[in-house]
């Protein structure tokens, strides 16, 4: 008879993606809110932070937590267009504007010249995975422009050569 | 003209403008403290109507006129919303503020709960502001440490939590209803009204949606009255019973083709030639300036010879905009091609649509391919008055659609091609000399099993 | 009463009625076109197809105020001063822009779509659309993708109404369908893993004002255009849908549900959507056959009716079984013709199929357990000739005991499960036993007279349902050779003259029971409460 050293996990636990930790940060938010659906977005980011994805077997485990039909979740997930599914980001996620005010300032070009020295286009990863280029819609830093937002920092007044470093930096991290 | 002394931005160049002490420094939260001691929330109210404060979010809606529209003697709760999801392009000025000075919206909360008896804030942050989220979190938790927030606030009945709730890149979730399907959990599909979100909103509850801007100015008209609020700005029409005046200071923001791009504070009514020679610096690299959106794309662009448009809420009407909108000036010099322009404002407009209505979704779309093709040099002139029907037939104007994006997209396709039709017809003709008479429908660019 | 005035014309409304514009113009046979509303599900008025022009009449002045926008009729309550314009220049171009953008991206599919011919994108396009193509050529067809086992997605041809995503929602609460993208991107989808399997997913088709969603049953099988629509109840649970039978040539293809406000709103289940394929299995019974002497020979219609009338005319005892399949009507004429040949023979409810528990849906819509049409109505046909009701199980003593000279069983199930050997073997001795039933059973095998029977589209008469309406409804197609109805066949065994008229029938029981009283005038569409004549 087994001991309760020997019972391991069984395959279905181990098959899941959320850790304990991400759901425990799920269900710190459930007080602030009188739905659980409404913690579907905060969810979605928390796990997106951990695994910078969310593959759709976290949508499923979300879905269990939120006591929603998975349908639903991945309803709003779709809607950003902001959560990978298939395969994490890259280390780095660089959102490059193309609205009219980085536009004017030469944004279209800088995200040309990046995607050329990366060897991506927008939306997709470097093939070490450091570095992940997408579009940005005015990320309201306009005084700055041209600019992008990579992790938590603004890269203002971005030129060719600003770019190259970047880029560099991103590889060699 | 004299120095407008800031208001809004007085504490931004403070050292360490951000935290509870350095407020508390200049005077903060006495506004909160002097409101609970002495003022119902219905006085709050009438404090606000009575300055004429209207929306900075872009609507200009009148916001104690907002607040009378909850219900009296609703059980509750009462939800507020503040919308930090600023995503209108060329805007930074909430940005700014959450950033520099997040006491002061902090305060402007709290007061504005106060007044609408809400019990519960959720300050919905766009996703793209992380310094913004991580400044005023700390605010947050200094406030509930201080006893700001939190039950029974300095003693008082009045009990308010604040949470941060943070977006993932949505444009439409700006749009009031848009934003509380957002925190709602769902895709943000704005909701139809009536229900107006005062009597049905969050969760089916009372809810006001307030820009993060309009709140600060909440605070301030607190701490020094309504006429002093109603010295700054422009007064309202005495010949236009329904002209509510552009009372109050005014954060512009200026950028694309200047000298000094950034965000300025001035009352209300500055014009947008002066905005861009004095704030701006003038247009860089000695250029002229071409044209001028008056207040986030959304507005639609102004040509050279209307700069004398004044930015308040009822200037840019005048001169065949929509309106003021977050008064972000976006200058274009003589070397850009308004057909850039517009294909950068349509291409905006296209991927942010929610694409719950038929109008809005397919018709932005459709304009969209049509400037693609132009700008592959296939061209027609017939194009043009295609995309001009579409914008002139949707959005919440005509009754067409749901919410306000489509009238936001709608607006720079009139504008454009109605003010620099010359130029357009010229890129067309010149590009696509063959085929830019023809009126027959030609083949699209891409032929493909999805749109 | 609330007054409101449509296109200048003006109609009452009740103070209790809710009606929105496109309702209220209804009344006045005016059609403001529309995708997305429906009165089953929330209004999200996304589709912009009913856009109308509206207004107050002041009740004073008589002066009319419009809006100067344009409002969706679906969103638009009909209270008094109510005014709606639907036919102004402004609403017709409105119209034109839905169904052209609604065009613009829409798949080259109408030859090979089941739509077509009942598809309002067609149709409104022919009524309120603008004749040409303005926009970009792009000639495709349409993906297609599964999503589950009863529906398919035809993923382009969406025009996104979201009628499909709320009946999920909100009917069935299992929320399988939702929107992916953003956009003019956007389709709809079912998570993988998660299929499109609730007991009523068929109804998600009926919704799709397009052929996006097409119902894999029915796919490909025929032309709308092809088929009669007749009204009908089905038959497979004591729930009794309102129904439509389509077919063609006799061969049912399709059924679909009738809006009923008392029994069934405007759906239906999948096992009785689905329920109507037996009606053309080959292993029906083909025709009536006999024992002559051991010998199973084939029977002949023109000489069986007498020559049973013979027989049981003959017997000493009789008895009669009823199959809760049966129609209110057949039910008494079969009790009516047992009881003129012997005032005292024994009728008893054949067996009352159940399986498992009533299902019931958030919206109210239940799936019963009972899966048979008209057990109310037959009780109380029995009730009224017997003064109790009694089953086959209370009989089978005495008939396997022999007292019966002639039993005359009636079926109409579904499957041939429905009466086991044991059962069967009860009926050995029975000097003359008629079995009439669709499939072959033990039973049949006991008989002596084997004939077939109507399957429930065939049939033409009433049924009452768990809560007492009695329905009524034409036959929809006619049996194959060799089949007569039950009422046919009952109608000439109590010498009536002429065709079989339910009708008839239905006015004369309703004359002599008491319980269907409410029935003895035309019993409308929707079918009539018989509870309230009733005291109890």
């Amino acid at each position: 008879m087994a001991t309760t050293e020997e019972i391991t996990t069984d395959s279905e636990a181990g098959d899941k993606v959320l850790t304990p930790e991400m759901v425990a940060e799920i269900q710190a938010l459930f007080p602030r809110y009188p739905t659980l659906q409404a913690v579907t977005l905060p969810a979605l980011h928390i796990v997106n932070q951990h695994l910078r994805h969310v593959p759709f077997q976290a949508v499923v485990e979300i879905a269990e937590l939120l006591e929603l039909a998975p349908a639903q979740v991945q309803d709003t997930l779709s809607f950003y267009a902001f959560f990978k599914q298939d395969k994490p980001h890259g280390e780095t996620r660089a959102w490059v504007c193309r609205s009219i005010s980085c536009a004017l300032r030469g944004g279209e070009e800088v995200l040309a010249h990046l995607c050329e020295k990366a060897g991506i286009q927008p939306g997709e990863t470097t093939a070490d995975g450091k570095l992940t280029i997408e579009f940005g819609e005015c990320l309201g830093a306009c005084e700055f422009a041209p600019c992008m937002l990579a992790g938590d920092e603004v890269h203002k007044d971005l030129d060719n050569k600003k770019v190259e470093a970047f880029l560099r930096d991103c590889q060699s991290s | 003209m004299a120095e407008f002394e800031p208001v809004l931005l007085a504490n931004i160049d403070r050292p360490e403008s951000h935290t509870l002490a350095a407020y508390e420094a200049t005077g903060g939260y006495s506004a909160v403290r002097r409101v609970l001691a002495d003022m119902s929330p219905t006085q709050v109210v009438e404090l606000v109507q009575e300055s004429n404060l209207r929306g900075r979010g872009g609507a200009g809606f009148p916001t104690g006129l907002k607040w009378s529209f909850l219900p009296q003697d609703h059980p509750g709760p009462i939800y507020m919303c503040v919308n930090a999801d600023e995503s209108e392009p060329a805007t930074f000025n909430n940005r700014i503020l959450m950033e520099q000075d997040p006491h002061q919206l902090i305060e402007g909360a709290i007061l504005a709960c106060y007044a609408t008896r809400a019990t519960t804030a959720y300050i919905y942050l766009r996703y793209e502001y992380p310094h913004a989220l991580a400044r005023l979190q700390q605010a947050i938790d200094e406030c509930y440490e201080k006893g700001y927030l939190g039950k029974n606030i300095l003693g008082s009945e009045f009990s308010l939590d604040i949470y941060m709730h943070r977006g993932a890149a949505a444009y439409i979730c700006g749009e009031e209803t848009g934003l509380i399907e957002s925190l709602e959990g769902k895709r943000a599909w704005p909701r139809i009204k009536p229900p107006f979100p005062a009597v049905k909103g969050l969760f089916q509850k009372p809810t006001v949606v307030n820009n993060v801007e309009t709140l600060c100015c909440v605070k301030h008209i607190v701490d020094r009255g309504a006429d002093w609020f109603k010295s700054i700005g422009v007064p309202a029409d005495p010949e236009n019973p329904r002209d509510a005046g552009s009372y109050g200071p005014k954060l512009y923001c200026v950028s694309g083709h200047v000298n000094k791009p950034g965000c300025y504070e001035a009352p209300l009514g500055l014009t947008v030639r002066e905005l861009i020679e004095n704030q701006g610096g003038g247009v860089w690299k000695g250029r002229k300036c071409k044209a001028a959106v008056p207040g986030g794309i959304s507005m639609g662009v102004l040509s050279a010879d209307e700069l004398d448009c004044p930015l308040d809420f009822s200037g840019p009407g005048k001169y065949g905009c929509l309106g003021l909108g977050t008064a972000a000036v976006t200058v274009v010099d003589d070397t850009v091609s308004m057909v850039d322009f517009l294909h950068n404002t349509t291409r905006f407009m296209a991927h942010e649509s929610c694409g719950q209505c038929t109008p809005c979704r397919e018709g932005t779309s459709w304009a969209l391919s049509m400037l693609n093709r132009i700008k592959a040099g296939k061209g027609r002139l017939q194009d043009l008055e295609l995309i001009l029907e579409i914008g002139d037939s949707i959005g919440i104007i005509p009754g067409t659609t749901i919410c306000g994006l489509s009238d936001g997209a709608a607006w720079p396709m009139k504008n454009a091609i109605r003010k620099f039709r010359d130029e357009f017809e010229e890129y067309i003709r010149k590009t696509n000399p063959d085929g830019c008479n023809e009126t027959e429908p030609v083949q699209a660019l891409q032929i493909i099993g999805v749109h | 009463m609330a007054t409101v005035i449509i296109n200048g014309q003006e109609i009452e409304l009740d103070d209790d009625e809710r009606l929105n514009a496109i309702q209220a113009a209804a009344r006045v046979d005016e059609e403001i076109p529309h995708y997305c509303w429906h009165p089953g599900l929330s209004v999200v008025a996304s589709c912009r197809m009913c856009l109308i022009e509206t207004g107050r009449k002041d009740p004073e002045s008589g002066e009319v105020s419009m809006m100067p926008k344009l409002v969706p009729g679906c969103q638009t309550p009909a209270t008094d001063g109510t005014v709606i314009v639907t036919d102004s220049d402004k609403v017709k171009k409105a119209r034109a822009q839905v169904e052209e953008d609604l065009l613009i991206n829409h798949p080259i599919d109408c030859p090979i779509c089941d739509k077509a011919g009942e598809c309002r994108l067609q149709d409104y396009y022919f009524e309120h659309g603008q004749a040409d193509r303005r926009a970009d050529l792009k000639p495709y067809t349409s993906r297609r993708r599964s999503l589950g086992d009863t529906v398919t997605l035809f993923v382009d041809r969406c025009i996104m109404c979201s009628r499909c995503v709320r009946f999920t929602r909100e009917v069935t609460g299992t929320a399988e369908l939702y929107v992916e993208g953003r956009g003019s991107s956007e389709e709809i989808n079912v998570f993988p893993g998660f299929p499109l399997e609730n007991k009523m997913s068929g109804n998600v088709v009926d919704l799709c004002p397009v052929g996006a969603l097409g119902d894999k049953d029915f796919l490909y099988q025929q032309r709308v255009w092809f088929m009669k629509s007749h009204d009908g109840v089905c038959a497979g649970c004591s729930t009794g849908c309102s129904i439509e039978v389509d077919e063609n040539q006799d061969h049912v293809y399709r059924l679909k549900p009738r809006e009923n406000p008392h029994v069934n709103q405007w759906w239906m289940c999948d096992e009785g959507r689905y329920g109507f394929h037996h009606i053309h299995a080959e292993e029906r019974l083909a025709g009536p056959a006999k024992l002559d002497d051991d010998a199973l020979v084939n029977a002949d219609w023109t000489r069986l009716p007498s020559e049973l009338n013979e027989k049981f005319t003959a017997a000493e005892s009789v008895a009669g079984v009823i199959s809760p399949h049966l129609t209110v009507e057949e039910a008494y004429l079969l009790a009516k013709y047992l009881r003129s040949v012997d005032e005292n023979a024994a009728l008893v409810l054949g067996p009352v199929p159940s399986e498992g528990e009533d299902e019931s849906f958030p919206n109210g819509f239940t799936i019963r357990a009972e899966k048979c049409p008209n057990r109310r109505g037959v009780q109380a046909v029995l009730e009224h000739f017997t003064g109790k009701v009694q089953t086959l199980d209370d009989l089978l003593p005495e008939i396997e005991a022999g007292k019966f000279d002639a039993v005359w069983v009636s079926g109409g199930y579904t499957n041939s499960d429905w009466v086991d050997e044991t059962t069967a073997e009860q009926f050995a001795s029975v000097k003359t036993l008629v079995v009439q039933d669709l499939f072959n059973s033990p039973l049949i095998q006991q008989a002596d007279y084997r004939l077939p029977s109507a399957a429930f589209a065939e049939r033409e008469g009433s049924y009452v349902n768990f809560a007492d309406r009695l329905q009524s409804f034409r036959w929809a197609v006619r049996p194959p050779m060799g089949v007569r109805t039950e009422g046919s066949l009952l109608w000439q065994l109590l010498a009536s003259s002429g065709m079989y008229n339910a009708a008839e029938v239905l006015a004369e029981l309703s004359r002599e029971i008491i319980y269907f009283a409410a029935a003895k005038d035309e019993v409308p569409a929707v079918g009539v409460d018989l509870k309230v004549n009733l005291l109890v």
